[in-house]
């Protein structure tokens, strides 16, 4: 039978703790969890049958809280969902082959969880609020030979023109917003990644690896951030695996 | 998600729940494409694929406009072009019975196309 793989943490795991995590939690559909071990490192385990899989959203939900119910003890790397191998021998042989680099993410990960954080806005609110405060939009292109009237496709121009502005402006508020936050999250030691402007709303997308202890520091700093932008609405969540930290490519 | 993962929180889960919504429920931009829809999932995939072309080429335009490094004859001429190419999109949209919602993909870290 096939092997679906939650999760790859070091051999140092105290074998004690694990052994009693592993007894009493279970996989997916109340299968049994086990250990490979190999290369230093040791996977967790159920047994799957590949072609009975099936990958929709309650079988993901029962994935990730077995990950969950590892990570608050160990420092763990998770695996993708549905990461199924033909045997426990290819389990340990993917173990060994792929050793340096796992091992060299688990050190990126020890002791730090990953948490997420959401900045939305009312884009129609945020977007008067700066042109409010800036001329930018007032600026026209007009024809440079003193006519007064302005054609359709001049006008045209203009429109988007002005369009093409108050995107731009929008990026430069984000772009301050994620600047003050980096430079917040400094004296944390996290690291940062950002993605802006997902959607009208969601203007910041942002998740941070920090130290498991330094949890309560990161959510007053978000909420000083908040402070001083009252207009803007925050999501902090965690403390989540480091989903977004591992970055391993199996060979 | 847990409650107890939300450790920070100054809106309404509701904003939240929309907004993650927004995400990952992209049915409209997914191609399906059946012997009873060749056609229509075809012009989809062709549209969105213009589309994205159009806004890149639109986007560059309005730099250089903003630049000041186009003269008034090709300030007329490039709003005229931009003006032909939206007018003759929509058309294409109407032809096909598509919407933008149809034609919007998610540009990962650039963001929904529309």
């Amino acid at each position: 039978m096939e092997k679906l793989i939650y999760a790859l943490m070091s051999d140092y795991a105290k074998s004690g703790h694990l052994a009693s995590l592993i007894s009493s939690a279970k996989g997916i559909s109340d299968s049994s969890l086990y250990v490979i071990s190999g290369g230093g490192l040791n996977a967790i385990v159920s047994d799957v049958n590949k072609s009975e899989f099936v990958a929709d959203k309650s079988v993901a939900i029962d994935y990730a809280n077995v990950i969950e119910t590892f990570f608050t003890h160990f420092s763990l790397l998770p695996m993708r969902f549905g990461s199924i191998m033909e045997s426990p021998e290819a389990v340990k042989a993917m173990l060994e082959n792929n050793s340096p680099e796992i091992q060299q993410n688990l050190g990126k990960v020890a002791g730090k969880f990953e948490f997420g954080l959401k900045i939305i806005c009312d884009s129609e609110i945020l977007k008067a609020k700066l042109l409010a405060k800036s001329d930018f939009l007032s600026k026209t292109e007009k024809p440079s030979d003193g006519q007064t009237t302005t054609s359709v496709f001049r006008d045209y121009v203009n429109k988007k023109l002005a369009e093409h502005r108050l995107e731009e402006l929008m990026l430069a508020h984000v772009e301050t917003l994620i600047a003050a936050l980096t430079a917040s999250l400094g004296s944390l030691n996290s690291i940062n990644k950002f993605r802006k402007m997902l959607t009208d709303n969601t203007i910041v997308d942002a998740i941070f690896l920090i130290d498991k202890e330094k949890k309560s520091d990161l959510i007053d700093l978000i909420a000083e951030i908040q402070n001083d932008n009252p207009g803007l609405t925050f999501f902090l969540t965690g403390p989540w695996p480091p989903y977004s930290f591992v970055d391993v490519t199996i060979k | 998600m847990n409650d107890n993962k939300i450790l920070f929180n100054t809106g309404s889960l509701d904003d939240l729940s929309q907004e993650v919504a927004k995400l990952t429920d992209n049915d409209e931009s997914k191609l399906k494409l059946s012997p009873d829809n060749a056609d229509s999932g075809l012009a989809k995939l062709v549209l969105t694929l213009i589309e994205l072309i159009r806004k890149l080429v639109e986007k560059q335009a309005m730099r250089r406009v903003d630049g000041g490094s186009l003269t008034d004859e090709e300030i007329e001429r490039l709003g005229e072009t931009l003006m032909k190419l939206e007018l003759k999109m929509e058309e294409l949209k109407k032809h096909f019975n598509l919407t933008d919602r149809d034609l919007n993909i998610n540009l990962g870290p650039l963001g929904d196309l529309m």
